[in-house]
């Protein structure tokens, strides 16, 4: 049995009344969600808030899970994102209203300095930072992200190709001198 | 375009794994409640709003000016519609 099998087994198992299956469902996708909700916001308390929130929303709303429309994975990395989203469009409405609610952000890149690969995936537009997340970091086929975003797998290959070119053109010297080694 | 875009991405795919996230030790039911959090952010350094504005000889001078015109503006409409 493969990783996503195990997670969709312990579901079925959470739904069927056995708690100590969503412990377990815990410790095997937390660190994922994690990571794909903190590379895209930067931001650590919001990002352990979502992943909470997603967990209780999972546990909370059990039922509406089908295994036969798609992976655990997938279904609660789309919660997670609904949540994001919507949270993060919240506060630029609230920051709007209230700008000394606005937190000290780091500095501006300066230009002289090399541009890192978290640099570059931050300056990404929103929806291609997303898509591609998820395709590198987790793993996902277009269908999955298609799903999880809510797009149609074409929208989720061209914003993909676009991201691949955008951080190449962020990273433009780089490899320009990495071509030349 | 099923396959993978990143095979002929070697030096992408090289500085995309230099990201590494360490992931904190947190329980999955919050400890901090709704208010918690709002007080969280609300408490949170901000940066000053009017930094922009300050940092001009103009913009400063405006701002030392504005609040005595508007109370001037204010002290006027009271003499109008109140005497």
């Amino acid at each position: 049995m493969n990783l996503i099998e195990r997670e969709d087994q312990l579901m079925i198992a959470f739904q069927n009344g056995d708690d100590t299956a969503l412990e377990k469902i815990y410790t095997l996708l937390k660190p994922s969600l994690y990571s794909f909700v903190y590379r895209y916001t930067r931001d650590e308390q919001l990002s352990i808030d979502l992943v909470q929130d997603s967990f209780m929303k999972l546990h909370r709303y059990k039922q509406y899970y089908d295994p036969n429309k798609g992976k655990l994975k997938s279904y609660l990395f789309q919660t997670a994102y609904r949540l994001m989203i919507t949270k993060l469009n919240r506060r630029k409405k609230w920051r709007s209203f209230l700008p000394f609610l606005t937190p000290i952000e780091k500095g501006e890149i300066d230009h002289a300095d090399r541009l890192t690969i978290r640099d570059a995936v931050a300056r990404l537009p929103d929806k291609q930072r997303a898509v591609i997340l998820l395709f590198y970091y987790h793993d996902m086929t277009q269908e999955d992200i298609a799903e999880i975003l809510d797009i149609p797998k074409g929208t989720v290959k061209s914003r993909l190709h676009k991201a691949i070119q955008s951080l190449k053109d962020e990273l433009g010297g780089e490899f320009h001198e990495s071509g030349s080694i | 375009m099923n396959q993978d875009p990143f095979k002929k991405e070697t030096y992408l795919g090289m500085k995309l794994d230099e990201d590494h996230v360490e992931v904190p030790d947190f329980p999955m039911n919050p400890k901090m409640k709704r208010w918690d959090r709002l007080v969280n952010v609300l408490a949170s350094p901000a940066k000053n709003p009017v930094e922009p504005v300050i940092s001009t000889t103009t913009g400063f001078l405006v701002l030392k000016v504005a609040p005595i015109l508007a109370g001037t503006a204010l002290t006027f409409i009271q003499l109008i519609f109140f005497l």
